[in-house]
């Protein structure tokens, strides 16, 4: 047993992007137990009969979104300099993995309110107009139904939307998002997206030619603070 | 990534299959390497990154500078679905890359039932299907793997075949690739030709078969004089000096096999009259317990897998097993890692070997008598009495399990009904022994009978067998489960119409592949997928191509006919087979390679050899 007092909670920033959008969190969980095996990083162990890494992920990220703000807590048992931490890992990362930072954690993860996002529609319908109405529909009642653990619900997602900012991109349209990421209040950036569809009646071709790319920039507190 | 690739992937079930970008990829420059290979797994991502062979050959012919080795899997349908309608073709992990415009697209064929997924693969990636009718231009299609010991139903869709183990032969058919390339000589037919004079390569347009009336081969022979009549197969001498992978390709998704698999040794001392595996690895080559202990430390280091598996057709045969275990559970325990060895043989489990599997991790045990009773397992020379396997069973129930699971075959040659009920029977006195200890395991005893068809495979003693008709298959299935009362008994079979299927493929010739291009153009593939394997539109094509699977399934085969795959030379001698296959209709049983060499011919393919007396 280690003594208690020497274990030390870790916060680890890391990028995930391109082709690895397609990594599901859950997969990402059991790569990350081995990076840690292969860094050599003396990682916490849950105790009982089948004891696992302790390794706790902010907010999971869905299958198709890009990120340069994911965050992950460890606790180690022997103290490593942080710089040592980021190095060994970052050799054991994928290509498309990056640590960005490695310190101490200050803040819990229940303190994060929203994400800030950059949602892109590579639409045939890319035109001021449709940015207008975009940033319209969110000022206003827009009722969707939200799929959760209990069943179907309908929501008002307008409610979950802080900003919303569309601008016209001739081939695409880039819209700068902060939507709720508090675990009562999740808003999945593809029902966003599914919401402007639906109410905009836009991108309904079924192809390679109309789609969307959804990258999360930051993760923000309740104030709309960056969280760290 | 190309972008038509990406974006389909947002449409498709598991899209980690086809991201590629795991930590231990190779990635090289293509504009400096000077071949580039496709090797292709004709099944799911899941389950061909979880081949051993797949990374041995990946990383041996990655090892070479000049070579780029990429990694290809079949799509699964609804990937290929959007693959084809949005007109992208079958693409490298990698690079991305159209597989059409690589140097070599290598397929290797595992079993039989993945022949049609193959060559849909080879559609996918926009070439034509048969080797003749693709140009210069296109890739040299390749195959290899088990399958290739008999190749002759996809002869005509593949160029070369690697006969026995690649990662040296590989190695030397790419370095003759590239130098033809350089010295100006190449094309694909001089390439071909030079290719059939390496040891272990098989050319199959350099061969002309003729049949006879009532369809039997009447001359299969070589059509110029410098091709070898018969081919033999390649063998790695040393394994403790050969190529293994020590930073495999870690898997995003999770596979089949997610962990450590290190080869204790190759090759099979026990001769099981059936078991193709036991006859086409010999003779027997072993690892060094400290070898296998060094490269276990590195592929922990470079991989972060908790669990290793000690691989082998029957790792209790492993002459150093002990020594290995006791080396790797030095470091393995305090690294929270488990060590599983499959393949346990009943007669020599130990108490000893009990502990050392019983990992925080582990399930139940498996052992496999094949047969019911002493009389059939003497004829399919399995060498394992009933009290070896009671023995077994009660040290695993000592030791705390409470669930075995034991693999029967159905319609072996000289089974009769009472071997069939004995199959019912040694199950119940697995049962027994748990009831007979005083104190047993708090979970209720289970035993699993798992029951396959047999399916008589090329270069064994059984060649020339036929298979059971699919009616008495069917009819014995379920004499055994009126058999088995015993509640504690759970009884599992295997569909008999697949067994079939692998029947008439195992046994076929090159007019089988006419089928086989049928069967792709209605959209047959995935034959190994319950959901998609579909028997009665097998029978419509062979019927369409006005063949009789009965032929090649069915029919006892003469020792004097010439088979289709006598052109593959594996080392063990006709008469050999000949001689066990008569053994076999008088139950008598041949010794193992431990303790006494039978002269299967095998050991001229090796130098120094660990079992084979002779060379000692």
């Amino acid at each position: 047993m280690v003594p208690q007092n020497e274990i030390t909670p870790v916060r680890i920033k890391f990028s995930k992007t391109g082709d690895l959008m397609y990594i599901s969190h859950l997969d990402l969980s059991r790569t990350m137990q081995r990076i840690m095996l292969r860094a050599g990083i003396d990682i916490w162990y849950s105790e009982g009969f089948n004891p696992q890494p302790k390794i706790v992920f902010a907010v999971p990220l869905p299958v198709g979104v890009e990120s340069e703000c994911e965050l992950m807590d460890i606790k180690i048992n022997s103290p490593m300099p942080f710089e040592e931490i980021k190095e060994r890992i970052q050799n054991n990362f994928p290509s498309e993995m990056k640590v960005i930072d490695v310190y101490s954690p200050t803040q819990k993860f229940k303190n994060i309110g929203f994400i800030d996002y950059t949602i892109r529609l590579y639409t045939n319908a890319s035109s001021e107009e449709t940015c207008g109405k975009i940033e319209k529909l969110f000022k206003s009642e827009c009722n969707i139904i939200k799929k959760t653990k209990s069943g179907e619900k309908e929501i008002n997602i307008s409610d979950y939307v802080k900003l919303a900012e569309a601008k016209n991109k001739a081939s695409y349209i880039e819209i700068h998002a902060i939507l709720s990421a508090d675990s009562e209040r999740y808003l999945n950036p593809e029902l966003f997206i599914e919401a402007i569809k639906q109410n905009l009646n836009i991108m309904n071709s079924d192809g390679i030619e109309e789609f969307s790319t959804v990258y999360r920039n930051k993760m923000l507190d309740f104030d709309l603070n960056e969280f760290v | 990534m190309q972008k038509n690739i990406s974006n389909i992937l947002k449409s498709v079930q598991k899209p980690g299959r086809y991201t590629g970008g795991e930590f231990g990829q190779i990635i090289k420059d293509k504009d400096k390497v000077k071949m580039r290979i496709a090797f292709c797994f004709p099944d799911t991502y899941e389950i061909g990154m979880s081949n051993l062979g797949v990374k041995i050959l990946y990383g041996a012919l990655n090892e070479m500078q000049d070579v780029w080795c990429e990694r290809v899997f079949a799509p699964w349908t609804d990937m290929e679905e959007q693959m084809r309608k949005n007109s992208v073709p079958l693409f490298a992990l990698e690079s991305k890359d159209n597989v059409k415009d690589f140097d070599v697209l290598a397929i290797s064929l595992q079993y039989e039932l993945c022949y049609t997924t193959a060559i849909n693969l080879i559609d996918l990636a926009g070439l034509p299907i048969y080797a003749k009718d693709r140009d210069e231009s296109m890739p040299v299609v390749l195959g290899g793997g088990p399958c290739a010991y008999n190749a002759e139903p996809v002869a005509d869709f593949f160029d070369i075949f690697s006969i026995g183990e690649g990662e040296e032969s590989l190695c030397e058919l790419s370095q003759l690739y590239i130098d033809m390339k350089n010295n100006g000589t190449y094309t694909k037919s001089a390439f071909l030709r030079e290719a059939s004079h390496l040891n272990g390569f098989y050319v199959p347009s350099l061969y002309n078969v003729e049949y006879n009336e009532d369809g039997t081969i009447k001359l299969f022979e070589p059509k110029f004089d410098d091709v070898p009549k018969r081919v033999e197969k390649r063998v790695v001498e040393d394994l403790n000096t050969s190529y293994f992978p020590l930073k495999p390709v870690m898997p995003y998704i999770e596979t089949v096999h997610d962990r450590i698999m290190l080869e204790t040794f190759r090759g099979c001392i026990r001769g099981c009259r059936f078991c193709q595996a036991g006859m086409v690895f010999r003779p027997v080559r072993e690892k060094s317990a400290d070898v296998l202990n060094a490269q276990a430390q590195e592929i922990f280091k470079n991989t972060g897998y908790n669990e290793i598996s000690l691989t082998s057709l029957s790792i209790s045969d492993y002459s150093c097993l002990n020594d290995a275990t006791d080396k790797l559970l030095e470091w393995t325990n305090k690294n929270k890692i488990n060590l599983s060895l499959p393949s346990l043989r009943a007669d020599s489990f130990t108490k000893e070997l009990m502990r050392k599997v019983s990992g925080v991790r582990s399930s139940g045990l498996t052992f496999a008598p094949e047969a019911g009773t002493q009389r059939l397992r003497d004829a399919i020379n399995k060498n394992l009495y009933e009290e070896d396997l009671l023995n077994a069973v009660r040290l695993a129930f000592e030791g705390g399990k409470s669930q075995v699971k034991l693999y029967f075959m159905n319609g072996l040659p000289t089974e009769t009904y009472e071997d069939i009920e004995g199959i019912s029977v040694l199950a119940k006195h697995v049962v027994d022994e748990f009831y007979k200890m005083p104190v047993r395991p708090k979970k209720p005893v289970q035993v699993t009978v798992s029951v396959s068809c047999f399916v008589p495979k090329p270069h064994t003693p059984f060649q020339w067998e036929p298979q059971d008709s699919l009616e008495s298959l069917v009819e014995k299935q379920r004499f055994l489960g009126e058999k088995i009362t015993d509640r504690k008994v759970r009884y599992n079979w295997h569909e008999a119409k697949v067994s079939r299927l692998e029947a008439v493929f195992s046994k076929g010739d090159r007019r089988l592949s006419k089928a086989i291009a049928h069967a792709v153009s209605k959209g047959i593939h995935f034959d190994a997928w319950d959901e998609y394997f579909d028997y009665d539109k097998w029978m419509e094509v062979f019927e369409e191509c006005g063949i009789d699977p009965s032929f090649y399934a069915n029919r006892r085969i003469g020792y004097d006919e010439i088979l289709p795959w006598d052109v593959i030379d594996i080392g063990v001698n006709k008469s050999f087979l000949i001689s066990e296959n008569k053994k076999a209709y008088e139950s008598k049983t041949t010794p193992n390679c431990k303790e006494k060499c039978s002269g299967c011919g095998a050991n001229k393919l090796g130098k120094e050899l660990t079992w084979c007396p002779k060379m000692k």
